[in-house]
């Protein structure tokens, strides 16, 4: 986990001010470019495939484009305004925060546990390690659409397996309506963060040198002390890298929601990604100004996140 | 790593924003390559469209020494991004038969339909469906196939359940689910798809009903109309809270409905000519019968028709697209009636379908097509009506009529504004 990383031209850039200053020459030729023939590659790849289509997502943003796809010229900031005004707007803003959060503290939770748990030895563990990685290793949209068909009201297993086992009395639409449809898609959400977040958490786990257990057990601390003392702290920086890569992760999410219900009925299962891709079927500027939105809100979220967290400060 | 976290982060982000790669040139743009591009039809492989258009092509070209007809079919869900796609690329097609044509009116993107049709095969059309393909009293679609809208029912759970005659107002539709029910003769009893696939329709029938409709004699959008509110009042209170319907009927689809109607788990629904074959094959026991309105049986039924549209920047020459069009209308439309059940738009193959004796079945949808209704197609703006309809009209049904149909025409509103 090195915190050396390349300054990066992300969003994340207001940070990256205090990197190595290195001593500069006056020697001609290539190497008065320094590293810039090294990264030039990389950087015209960043250029093309990360900054042009988010220029050309913004441009689109504020174009009058028809339904059949022809563009009838400026808009000015009428997208925007249809964006801001539409009747789903908040509800679906606070939809999309509390998946968001849900779903991420409820992975993190569980990740602590089980990477806890798979940190011990005990018969097995490599199987169970391995079995761990299967809701990764499996498309999302597959496992989704699995969910899909075992929540089906008449031919779900789901639903006969609650019905025989008592839970519910007749069986149910689960996906039909919000109020039971959003449980359900957050916990696919939920079952397909694990592996990733689990096998982040196991990778720092082992990074905590034995004698600081072996210190603390001489001193005399219960588990539950060397828990909080020693194993958390110490496990933050990969406790933080695995919440920011699940806060984009389950931001953006599509596939789950799109395989479950399509943000229906209406638009009250969908996140404000869902709903973007909503909106393309009418309107693809009303759409790419909704695009513009999440994209501040990611870079919104992931910059107050690491200012909370005070992240470059851990040691 | 934090930082490269939110780097990794971000470009990831920025690649699933992306813009959507657009289709290239499908090479021989000549004028002697007629590019069209249709719907699939077909439920399996043994019926797709493909088969139909590769036909149709083969027979054409040995006809028309020196015209290669350069064929694409893209299936039902697909079809209109792929045309989006193709437009926005600047590759249009020649010739486009699909859904809807008027929002391609809109841009000037088409050739009337006098310019692509010789004066024989405009002739041969059955009128309505001509006049439905205008804008602005110019004919620009081509009707494709049509249908007609009507009720089927379960002859074996209407029997188990006692119902003597199928019902000819909302309160008799009402009374014999709420029979069908107690008498558990079926899951649901009338089957209400209002999810995305096909909201459009089973609004329209309803509403049809009460003399509602999507617009009121000089085209203006109505979709909130007092009519309109009150037949959703009505299926939210009589249907929809009694649970004689899907207990979430703004997300099931039509697909879901005929299927269960297929299975014998449904009583009755609205239905079109390829649930005849649906029930066949389920071997249900079916009856038809005129949609059934609040105090009376609908005068005129919802028609629905598909469409053929000529561009003008396809790249073939205008003749070229011509002989093949009058090609297909003149010789190869009963073949694509017959292969899926649909209901021809031309004189010449209703008078063939009608008479030939192998067509009992359609014969109820017939008698209701000549007054048929049609959604408001030659309107621009239609097709983002019904697109927005789609999404959020289903839920009238479920939640407040008023609002979700109020929100509705304020979009067409805006819609119809912006044309």
């Amino acid at each position: 986990m090195s915190l050396k990383a390349p300054p990066s031209p992300a969003p994340g850039r207001g940070r990256a001010g205090g990197g190595p200053r290195r001593p500069t020459s006056r020697r001609s030729g290539l190497a008065r470019l320094g590293p810039l023939p090294w990264i030039a590659p990389v950087i015209l790849l960043i250029l093309a495939v990360v900054v042009w289509p988010v220029i050309e997502l913004i441009r689109t943003s504020f174009l009058n484009i028809s339904i059949a796809g022809i563009v009838r010229g400026n808009a000015g900031s009428d997208k925007y305004k249809k964006l801001f005004e539409e009747t789903d707007f908040a509800s679906v803003l606070l939809w999309t925060v509390l998946w968001t959060v849900v779903v991420v503290s409820v992975t993190m939770l569980l990740s602590l546990a089980l990477a806890q748990l798979f940190n011990q030895r005990f018969p097995g563990r490599r199987i169970t390690r391995w079995a761990l990685i299967a809701p990764w290793a499996a498309s999302v949209l597959m496992t989704a659409i699995g969910f899909k068909w075992m929540l089906n009201q008449t031919a779900g297993v789901l639903n006969t397996v609650m019905l025989d086992l008592g839970i519910i009395d007749k069986s149910r639409d689960w996906l039909g309506s919000p109020g039971t449809a959003w449980p359900w898609m957050m916990a696919v959400a939920i079952f397909v963060s694990l592996p990733f977040t689990t096998y982040t958490l196991l990778a720092g786990l082992q990074t905590i040198p034995h004698d600081v257990y072996e210190a603390a057990t001489i001193d005399g601390a219960g588990s539950w002390q060397t828990y909080t003392g020693i194993t958390l702290p110490m496990l933050r920086p990969a406790f933080l890298v695995g919440v920011v890569i699940n806060l984009i992760n389950v931001f953006n999410s599509f596939p789950i929601i799109w395989a479950m219900t399509q943000g229906g009925p209406g638009y009250d299962t969908s996140t404000s990604m869902v709903f973007m891709y909503k909106l393309k079927e009418t309107d693809i500027g009303e759409s790419a100004a909704m695009s513009v939105v999440n994209f501040a809100m990611v870079v919104v979220l992931v910059l107050i996140f690491l200012k909370v967290s005070r992240w470059n400060e851990e040691d | 790593m934090n930082r490269r976290a939110v780097a990794v982060g971000a470009a990831t982000l920025a690649m699933a924003l992306g813009v959507t790669a657009c289709g290239g040139d499908s090479g021989g743009g000549d004028s002697k390559t007629i590019k069209l591009v249709a719907a699939d039809y077909g439920d399996k492989a043994s019926n797709a469209s493909k088969i139909y258009w590769k036909d149709v092509a083969k027979d054409f070209e040995k006809s028309n020494k020196g015209y290669k007809v350069d064929v694409q079919v893209i299936n039902w869900n697909e079809i209109d991004k792929s045309v989006k796609n193709m437009i926005q690329a600047g590759n249009q097609p020649d010739l486009l038969q699909t859904g809807g044509y008027a929002d391609k009116v809109a841009d000037d993107l088409l050739y009337k339909a006098d310019d692509v049709l010789s004066a024989k095969t405009r002739k041969n059309l059955i009128p309505s469906f001509a006049e439905a393909g205008e804008v602005d009293g110019t004919q620009y679609g081509i009707p494709w196939v049509s249908s007609s809208r009507v009720l089927f029912y379960n002859k074996k759970v209407y029997e188990k359940a006692g119902i003597k005659s199928p019902p000819k107002t909302w309160d008799e539709l009402a009374e014999a689910a709420k029979k069908i029910k107690s008498s558990k003769a079926a899951d649901t009893p009338y089957a209400l798809p209002l999810g995305p696939e096909e909201t459009q329709g089973e609004t329209m029938m309803w509403e049809l009903g009460n003399g509602g409709g999507y617009t009121d004699d000089g085209g203006k959008y109505t979709l909130d109309s007092k009519q309109n509110v009150e037949t959703f009042e009505w299926l939210k209170k009589n249907l929809v809270k009694p649970g004689l319907t899907y207990s979430n009927p703004a997300s099931t689809d039509r697909k879901t409905a005929f299927a269960d109607f297929a299975a014998g788990k449904v009583g009755m629904l609205n239905g079109h000519p390829s649930l005849i074959q649906m029930a066949k094959d389920g071997k249900v026991d079916y009856g038809v019968t005129t949609i059934p309105g609040k105090d009376g049986p609908l005068k005129s039924t919802l028609g629905v028709a598909d469409w053929m549209m000529a561009f003008k920047d396809g790249g073939a020459d205008k003749e070229g697209v011509k002989k093949f069009l009058d090609f297909t209308y003149s010789k190869k439309m009963l073949k694509f009636d017959e292969m899926y059940n649909l209901m021809p738009v031309t004189q010449d193959t209703l008078e063939e379908m009608q008479g030939n004796g192998k067509h009992k079945d359609l014969e109820p949808l017939f008698k209701e097509l000549p007054n048929a209704k049609f959604y408001p197609l030659g309107d621009p703006a239609w097709d983002v009506v019904s697109a927005e309809m789609k999404k959020t009209g289903g839920k009238a049904a479920t939640e407040d009529p008023k609002k979700v149909l109020g929100d509705l025409q304020k979009k067409a509103e805006e819609a119809a504004k912006s044309k």
